[in-house]
């Protein structure tokens, strides 16, 4: 194993010695950071482009992430456009927002109609080109551009993308090469990729995007994890996904690795000790690709002054000076939610947020809870990275299941090609294939399982943990455009898939619960999902505060200062944010399996309201 | 593979605002979309020059068409689709059959007895 720290920090023997990362000292034109949410890979990504524009170069930094918080990392307001940092002479940084890209698209397409066609058929248009696909389409679009037009990005060095959380990221990068296939092959010049148009002059560009992301000479992928296991897990298969399209240059970055300052202290050994166990446990893939280990600070990192540290290794340690734990607002306890929420004998619980910040976990530990007080539970995650049965395990009353996107896309086409394909020719069902490989062909099936899912809560509970914000969000503004045509339409849609917005915004039916971690961008990103619910007409249940190391007694000084930061942001979501707030303090033991999630659950029960 | 065509023959299919010929993309997929898309594809196999334009894809097409224009404009999207044989509206607010299609383009209804999917005998 290749590991190499960024920061000269004291290291376990068994670790190579200090130096920079080869994308850093040798970087190519392009980097990605992948990763799951919450790793920190926006911070990295931002770190590095100013770490490189510092060395002279000039630097173009990208964010294609839908729940962005770049602006709020650099300090400095973005757009679709390159945007100078004042602060950073040679960066300059940009938002592929695919909200923002897609409303775009759909004004260049449907702009010069509005006085030329009547307006319901001008809304009929706009209706069209608000679903999912375009959203993707209208980012790739944009991604692309950078990636194979020369020209977009010749007055940059290096241009480095913060991609968006792992799912996301995955679709976004196989795209190029579904597409290049598709196109190869369509002959009949309508399909999913018709809010392209012109979409043939694309192809040089698409052409050249793949070249770009296959070629190791110009592309580096950074990606980026924690010492976790299900973090490492999930490095892996991107690692795996992502080689076997042919992105073979890889790295890796072990982000906010913990070494306690003294061993006494039992919370900072628990948490070096998961650290060093998770790491352990990913033995084998951290043998096939070099490693970079980033120690765990005790700020997060926003501005520019933090950014700078990262690679110098300043700021790594905290001082001594605080040791007392901070005074905490009185908040309720897991149990106490749990007690509410079964009391209605039936539903659905959602636990929505940012990837990375436990939704599982919680999901998994409120699932079990419910199912000891004897009541039926079905736990359901369609979060691709599914540890749900690792987190579950056997207990009475609990059933876990999981929303497969792959078994459920074949399903959903083998339904489509026994129904509508059943009186076609072999070229009929050969074309309805094609277009059934399509991009949004997974979205909808996966949707309909979803569906199928949320209404089993009629009769038992169901608990469900979503997939990463972005696709969360994808997901919900499927539902709301499904409803609008099964308005419109009669059809023989499902009937859970007709009732599936009207019981998620029932809040006797649906209880969304926002998971979050008390940081500042969980916390930001988590009020956003919360607007975009309410948008919807979902109003959130309640917030559960997750990973909390206030209160956990640890007198490390990293520990101490990392507390003493939670504390504005469980302030924030007290007082901005929830109607009603829960806090999980950090468990010593990694809460996986129906015994240590337990830890959740102490007994007796903490002081609470 | 050819049928005979004396003079130039065109089908032209303008679709409503949908995003696949196929409907697929739809959350449910309608088989009327898909058995036409699948005829179309065989009519052109026949010899006959087949264009769809979608609302979403190209309203320029649809702008500039004075049948197509006058139809959506006194009867809205519900005068699509909107088929024209060689420039005559033939029909409005509904796919073609294939015997339809077999009359309007004499065609021979069972010619399509090729097994092979597209890049077989028939493309």
């Amino acid at each position: 194993m290749l590991l190499v720290s960024a920061a000269p920090t004291v290291l376990p023997s068994s670790l190579a010695p200090a130096a920079l990362a080869d994308f850093l000292t040798a970087p190519t034109r392009f980097l990605f950071f992948t990763g799951k949410g919450g790793v920190g890979k926006t911070s990295l990504a931002c770190a590095t482009a100013v770490a490189l524009s510092d060395r002279g170069r000039q630097v173009l930094l990208v964010s294609t992430d839908p729940a962005s918080n770049l602006d709020e990392v650099l300090g400095t307001p973005l757009g679709n456009q390159p945007t100078p940092i004042p602060a950073v002479p040679g960066l300059a940084a940009l938002n592929i927002d695919p909200e923002g890209a897609a409303r775009a698209y759909r004004e260049k397409l449907v702009g010069p109609y509005r006085d030329k066609l009547p307006a319901a058929v001008v809304r009929g248009m706009e209706e069209q080109l608000s679903g999912a696909c375009t959203m993707e389409i209208a980012a790739f679009d944009e991604f692309s551009r950078l990636l194979g037009q020369p020209e977009a990005t010749a007055a940059f060095d290096h241009v480095i993308f913060d991609t968006a959380p792992t799912g996301h990221t995955l679709r976004l990068m196989k795209l190029p090469t579904a597409w290049k296939g598709f196109l190869d092959a369509s002959t009949t010049g309508n399909s999913c990729l018709g809010p392209l148009a012109g979409l043939a002059q694309q192809r040089g560009v698409y052409d050249r995007a793949v070249a770009a992301l296959a070629d190791g000479d110009r592309t580096t992928l950074v990606l980026v994890s924690r010492a976790q296991k299900a973090a490492l897990h999930e490095a892996e298969r991107t690692s795996g996904e992502l080689a076997a399209i042919g992105i073979r240059n890889q790295r890796l970055i072990v982000n906010g690795v913990f070494h306690a300052t003294s061993a006494d202290d039992p919370v900072a050994a628990a948490l070096e000790r998961r650290g060093a166990d998770a790491v352990r446990a990913a033995q084998n893939f951290l043998q096939r690709l070099p490693v970079t280990e980033v120690p765990l600070r005790p700020h997060n990192l926003l501005g520019i002054p933090a950014l700078r540290q990262l690679w110098s290794g300043g700021e790594a340690r905290a001082s001594a000076a605080t040791t007392a734990a901070p005074a905490l607002p009185p908040l309720a306890s897991l149990a106490t939610l749990v007690d509410d929420l079964a009391r209605a004998g039936h539903g659905v619980i959602m636990t929505m947020g940012k990837g990375g910040v436990g939704k599982t976990t919680v999901a998994a530990a409120i699932a079990i809870e419910i199912a000891r007080r004897g009541l039926p539970v079905h736990l359901s995650t369609t979060d691709p990275a599914a540890h749900v049965a690792a987190a579950a395990g056997e207990i009475e009353g609990l059933v876990v299941g999981r929303i497969d996107p792959q078994a459920e896309t074949k399903a959903y086409v083998d339904q489509v090609m026994a129904t509508a394909g059943r009186n076609l020719d072999a070229n009929g069902r050969a074309m309805l294939e094609e277009d059934l490989r399509s991009p949004c062909t997974e979205e909808i099936a996966v949707f309909r399982a979803f569906a199928r899912t949320v209404a089993e809560g009629r009769g038992a509970f169901v608990v469900l943990d979503t997939a990463p914000t972005g696709h969360t969000l994808l997901l919900l503004d499927a539902t709301e455009a499904y409803h609008r045509e099964v308005a419109k339409r009669a059809s023989d849609m499902p009937d859970e898939v007709v009732q599936l917005l009207p019981r998620l915004r029932d809040r006797a039916f649906t209880h969304v619960l926002i998971v979050t971690l008390p940081e500042a961008t969980p916390v930001h990103e988590a009020a956003a999902l919360q607007r975009d619910l309410r948008r919807a007409q979902i109003e959130p249940y309640a917030w559960v505060i997750n990973q909390s190391f206030a209160g956990s007694g640890s007198r490390d000084p990293l520990l101490v200062a990392r507390a003493a930061n939670e504390l504005p942001y469980i302030r924030e979501v007290v007082e901005k944010c929830a109607t009603r707030t829960v806090r999980i303090p950090w468990v010593t033991d990694e809460p996986v399996g129906p015994e240590k999630l337990r830890q959740f659950f102490p007994s007796p029960p903490p002081p609470s309201p | 593979m050819n049928t005979t065509a004396a003079a130039p023959r065109q089908l032209h299919v303008y679709d409503p605002a949908m995003c696949c010929a196929t409907g697929v993309c739809g959350p449910q997929v309608d088989p009327v979309l898909v058995r036409f898309a699948s005829d179309a594809q065989w009519l052109e196999a026949q010899g006959v020059a087949v264009r769809r334009f979608s609302l979403t894809q190209n309203p320029a097409a649809f702008v500039e068409n004075e049948l197509v224009r006058a139809a959506l404009t006194a009867k809205g999207e519900s005068a699509l689709p909107c088929v024209l044989v060689d420039g005559r509206a033939v029909l409005f607010g509904e796919y073609p059959t294939r015997p339809q299609l077999t009359t309007w383009f004499n065609v021979t209804p069972s010619a399509s007895t090729c097994d092979e999917p597209s890049g077989g005998c028939c493309s």
